[in-house]
């Protein structure tokens, strides 16, 4: 199966201002995690003076912080799609789409260094209630390549739970499940999740 | 008997939690809840309130799967033990005072701790669970364990938080169950 690269394309020119510092703040956060970033250290990063930063940013760090948070989201899905967009059937799409997930959540420098020592600053936006959120944002993205092969329903009901499944094995691995190993995945998605999206019938009650 | 000190002194923690929250709870509020000194406090946490407050937590979650346990230990059957388990564990979840109110105040250290604990949790679920699916039909290829993790993972998934499903409607935990939950079972 062909992975998408992790890192993306190099933009053909210079990037866009905005996404020059959003860029700068990612490789700071990476570097020092988000407590310890400042906007100071975000404008030294992209070449700005600090009142450029703050022209863009009116909302200070915070605002820096959510925007940086949009844009990873939005080069998160976007490169699930290439993947996606090029599956040829239901069992490609799981297994690419799981896999890249889960090689974009690993490989995330930035993400990977909050989770390790700052947990608070991304657990509390996907845990519990918030994780409605995820699912949500998940299952917008996911419906229409799944639409493909099965009914709307039935694809908002398979959505979610392809959603639960990677995020508890990405959060909590298991010793026998590597998910960013498309033959652990294509293992997984066979035994697991494809029997339950090809529902012939409920299993028999008598068990 | 330091297990029972070590429970009393927990149980006195897990109060002041109730009262003060995960931030402002003291090693010297549960030694004065516990009718304990300090320093007897500090020989079970040496780690004092940091440790007292991590334990506290994966005290209570024991506490928590302890009582599902009892919950679901006459189901007749596979099916009727997850339903029976989803049903009990989501109205613990919703109707517990203490973890709602730090969810939404202070959930930084709470779902910190919680992540440290999740393999000992999937653990615990994965081998309550072992006995009922060493007894039935599995996928090919498939062994008893691997599938009990599986299926742990997505009961703690769903208990956590329900999403599309209402987990109040014993007609739609039915559903959930046999269809998604058991679907590994299926073909078998």
């Amino acid at each position: 199966m062909t992975m998408a690269p992790i890192e993306e394309a190099p933009a053909a020119g210079p990037p866009e201002p905005a996404q020059r510092v959003v860029d700068a703040a990612l490789r700071c956060i990476a570097r020092w995690g988000l407590a310890k970033t400042t906007l100071d250290d975000v404008a030294r990063e992209a070449g700005y003076s600090r009142a450029t930063v703050y022209r863009m940013f009116p909302g200070g760090k915070d605002g820096l912080v959510q925007a940086v948070a949009a844009e990873e989201l939005r080069r998160f899905f976007a490169g699930l799609a290439v993947v996606l967009d090029g599956a040829g059937t239901l069992e490609e799409l799981l297994v690419g789409g799981m896999t890249e997930a889960a090689r974009r959540v690993q490989g995330h420098t930035a993400l990977q260094f909050l989770l390790a020592h700052e947990l608070g600053a991304v657990l509390p936006h996907v845990a519990f209630a918030n994780k409605a959120g995820v699912f949500d944002a998940a299952g917008a993205f996911a419906r229409p390549y799944l639409e493909r092969w099965m009914a709307p329903e039935q694809a908002a009901r398979a959505a979610e739970w392809v959603t639960r499944v990677l995020l508890s094995y990405v959060a909590c691995p298991a010793e026998d499940v590597d998910m960013t190993d498309a033959e652990s995945v294509r293992a997984l998605v066979r035994t697991f999740v494809l029997p339950g999206l090809r529902r012939p019938a409920a299993v028999d009650s008598s068990l | 008997m330091a297990d029972d000190v070590r429970e009393r002194i927990l149980q006195a923690a897990f109060a002041c939690v109730a009262r003060y929250g995960l931030a402002k709870t003291t090693v010297e509020d549960a030694a004065r809840a516990a009718g304990l000194s300090r320093a007897t406090v500090y020989r079970y946490f040496p780690g004092g309130r940091d440790q007292l407050v991590r334990e506290v937590i994966s005290w209570e979650a024991g506490r928590f799967f302890a009582r599902l346990a009892a919950a679901v230990a006459g189901a007749p059957d596979l099916p009727a033990l997850l339903e029976e388990a989803l049903v009990f564990a989501h109205e613990a979840v919703e109707s517990h005072e203490v973890l709602q109110k730090v969810l939404q105040t202070e959930p930084e250290v709470l779902l910190g701790q919680l992540t440290v604990d999740a393999d000992r949790i999937v653990g615990l679920v994965k081998v309550f669970l072992l006995p009922s699916f060493e007894a039935v039909a599995l996928p090919a290829g498939a062994g008893a364990a691997t599938v009990a993790d599986y299926v742990a993972r997505m009961v703690l998934s769903l208990i956590e938080s329900p999403g599309r499903w209402d987990l109040t409607d014993r007609d739609q935990v039915k559903d959930l169950v046999r269809t998604e939950l058991l679907a590994p079972l299926s073909q078998v």
